[in-house]
């Protein structure tokens, strides 16, 4: 028996390793026993509570970095958003003017007004077109439901516009019903409202007949709907009349670039009174 | 001694919480650093064989617990505890610090590495080869373990292993 203890007492590390492992062993082999899967179970939820209140207040510490990723998420979605807002603008506009049965655009440059620069005395408009396709100075600016301005100056891919609204926009317009002539002009103001000059008190002329530019312009093709009379106020010798314009100028997003109007033997018989004489 | 066992199973407690809530989440290459190693390893450096295959087998019971593999990571940590005891430094060692701290790592890896090969050898929830993951993983498990060792080292330990 003292052999046996003494000999307890030098191994009992081995022992104590024999005991845990064979208990371990025990542990394996009892896996499924309804005692150790409750416990593993009851375990399994415990994990599960402390990991969800842990993740909790990780959360809380990442709320900054949370808010911004969030924060340049919906920047980009914004930016995708506004581009695929402005192209449907734009297309339809686009479609707008194309598939209007009354006017023929084939012959027209399209462009896109990208800036305009509105004030009580000066408006100006610019577009995305310039000389690289095919703009030129003097060209009429319109769209179906009438005329918009003239090329004033000419870029590689830009162009400026003086619109009808501008003081120092000029157009000879005539009336489609009883052919009376004049000179549309803008003196400021209501932008939808625009003023003709030298029209004798004597011309037939009134309210709501359509003026469209004359022949007599200098840039202008005839024909181009330039507003309604809604006003005429009898002068000394001349009508002070007011016109509604047909263009609405503050929703304006296309516009269409008529070809330039090439009259040289109009212009040299205008200036040149020599030139008379030398034809049979 | 009452002292430093009740200190010593509070450690076991905390030890198993930061492996089961925080390093398990530290995982690369499907394994992660191992703090209850370290701890038995520990125990077996400074007290002795006996209580570093108790502690061992009390860990195993902790970690079991949670992963739901009770009966395999008891044998895997008791025999971590019976191989960490074989490094096991005596009160009256002259060895110098250095020498102390290259034993810890020694038996952090072996102690590691056995531990880490019963477990794989028992339980393959991601169906890989046996010789991977033995060999490899309990290699880079070992590993991991062994810079986890080498910061708490840095940071806590260095005392523990003074000439």
């Amino acid at each position: 028996m003292p052999k046996f203890f003494t000999l307890f007492f030098k191994y009992n590390n081995y022992l104590l390793f024999v005991v845990y492992c064979s208990i371990s062993l025990l542990f394996i082999k009892l896996q499924n026993d309804d005692t150790l899967e409750n416990l593993r179970t009851g375990s399994i939820e415990f994990s599960a509570a402390v990991n969800e209140k842990l993740t909790n207040i990780m959360y809380l510490f990442n709320l900054d970095k949370e808010n911004e990723r969030l924060m340049r998420v919906n920047t980009d979605l914004l930016t995708r958003v506004l581009n695929l807002e402005t192209t449907a603008a734009d297309e339809r506009n686009r479609s707008k003017i194309l598939t209007d049965s009354t006017f023929n655009a084939s012959g027209f440059i399209m462009a896109r007004v990208v800036d305009r620069k509105f004030s009580d005395r000066e408006n100006m408009l610019l577009i995305n077109a310039g000389w690289k396709n095919g703009i030129k100075k003097d060209m009429t600016v319109l769209v179906p439901e009438g005329l918009v301005g003239r090329i004033i100056a000419v870029s590689e891919h830009y162009a400026k516009i003086m619109p009808v609204i501008n003081t120092d926009f000029k157009v000879s317009v005539v009336s489609d019903s009883s052919n009376t002539m004049g000179i549309l002009s803008w003196n400021g103001g209501q932008e939808s409202i625009a003023q003709i000059e030298h029209v004798p008190i004597s011309s037939p002329l009134k309210l709501n007949e359509h003026m469209v530019t004359s022949d007599f312009s200098t840039f202008s093709t005839r024909g181009i709907p330039v507003g309604r009379v809604v006003r005429i106020t009898p002068d000394k010798l001349f009508y002070t009349i007011d016109l509604r314009l047909a263009v609405d100028f503050s929703s304006l997003t296309q516009v269409l670039i008529a070809p330039l109007k090439i009259e040289p033997e109009k212009a040299a018989i205008a200036n040149e009174s020599t030139l008379l004489e030398q034809l049979p | 001694m009452t002292t430093k066992l009740f200190f010593s199973i509070v450690l076991l407690c905390i030890g198993t919480f930061l492996q089961e809530f925080f390093l398990s989440h530290l995982a690369l290459f499907q394994v992660s650093p191992d703090i209850m190693t370290i701890f038995i390893v520990f125990i077996a450096i400074t007290v002795d064989q006996k209580s570093s295959t108790s502690f061992g087998f009390a860990a195993g019971i902790l970690t079991g617990i949670f992963s739901g593999n009770m009966g395999l990571n008891m044998l895997a940590r008791t025999i971590e505890g019976f191989i960490a005891g074989y490094f096991h430094i005596p009160e009256e060692s002259h060895a110098t610090a250095r020498q102390k701290t290259r034993k810890f790592y020694v038996a952090i890896l072996a102690a590691g590495f056995f531990g880490h090969a019963v477990i794989a050898a028992g339980y393959n929830p991601l169906g890989l080869t046996p010789a991977y993951r033995i060999f490899i993983l309990g290699f880079l498990e070992s590993l991991f373990t062994l810079m986890l060792a080498v910061i708490l080292n840095w940071l806590f330990l260095r005392k523990s292993f003074a000439d």
